[in-house]
């Protein structure tokens, strides 16, 4: 049986991901939820990268670790410098 | 005595294992850059906020796809070689080098715009972040497709095949990594505010 989570669908997600951050910012968005949101939009997009265009899921924790790590860590301290600015 | 062991072993990272540590390390590199651009940013507010709007966000927005489809084309060339289907994925990596080539091309015309109005690294710490950030990426873009060419070039004489395939996983594996970059750059330094 064919899934829908498939690299076609994953593709597509990031493409409707990508336009609803285009759109935010053309609104002119701002204030901590939307930075949250922008950042966990981020975080999905690059975890999605990482799990199956780059096919990571099945490799090692420590490889996972290293990227997944690097991903979150970005993105909450970006998110912190920006929660500390408002 | 036997003893039942469940064990199944982890799968190996795709691709040569070096390039890997170089995706580590330019992970690394980046990830500090953009720590340090938020940071920065806490004390100048007022200016990332306002030299951001004159950031062309449709260009950037545009940018994103074609990096994000240039991935997908590299996931299906990928898909291609290991059943054996070199001219399939030589297209692909075609169609994900020109994603590349566009990508190229929208940032020529971003910077030819920015250039033309005098702004330069020196113009404000905003413009310093935006213009380093962003050409360091367009680097590792050209690097990308460096290293693309050279899996189309290796592909086109024969030499991958669904028992060989390493050289285009690697190649893969770094176009995603730049893809990656991406992700976080766009709604940083173009979008949240």
């Amino acid at each position: 049986m064919k899934t829908v989570y498939n690299v076609h669908t994953i593709w597509l997600l990031m493409i409707v991901l990508t336009l609803s951050t285009y759109f935010m910012g053309k609104l002119g968005l701002s204030g901590i939820a939307v930075v949250l949101f922008l950042l966990f939009t981020a975080v999905i997009k690059g975890g999605l990268i990482i799990r199956d265009f780059m096919e990571l899921r099945d490799v090692s924790f420590l490889w996972r670790a290293i990227m997944y790590g690097w991903l979150w860590t970005v993105c909450i301290a970006i998110a912190l410098a920006y929660i500390i600015s408002l | 005595m036997t003893t039942a062991i469940n064990n199944i072993e982890p799968k190996l990272l795709p691709g040569d294992l070096a390039i890997w540590f170089f995706i580590f390390m330019e992970l690394l590199v980046f990830g500090i850059f953009f720590i340090v651009y938020a940071v920065m940013r806490i004390e100048n507010i007022e200016l990332f906020n306002h030299y951001q709007l004159t950031l062309n966000r449709e260009l950037g927005a545009a940018n994103t796809l074609l990096l994000i489809t240039s991935s997908y084309f590299v996931v299906r060339a990928v898909e291609a070689i290991r059943v054996n289907n070199v001219k399939s994925c030589i297209d692909w990596l075609y169609a994900a080098l020109g994603g590349g080539m566009g990508f190229l091309i929208l940032k020529s015309f971003e910077y030819s715009d920015k250039f033309s109005e005098g702004i330069n690294l020196s113009t404000n710490t905003f413009y310093m972040f935006y213009l380093s950030l962003t050409m360091f990426h367009f680097l590792h873009v050209i690097l990308g497709m460096i290293i693309l060419f050279a899996v189309v070039h290796k592909a086109k004489r024969g030499g991958y095949n669904a028992q060989n395939y390493t050289g285009v996983e690697t190649g893969a594996s770094y176009w995603h990594m730049v893809d990656l970059v991406w992700i976080i750059l766009f709604p940083l330094v173009y979008i949240i505010r």
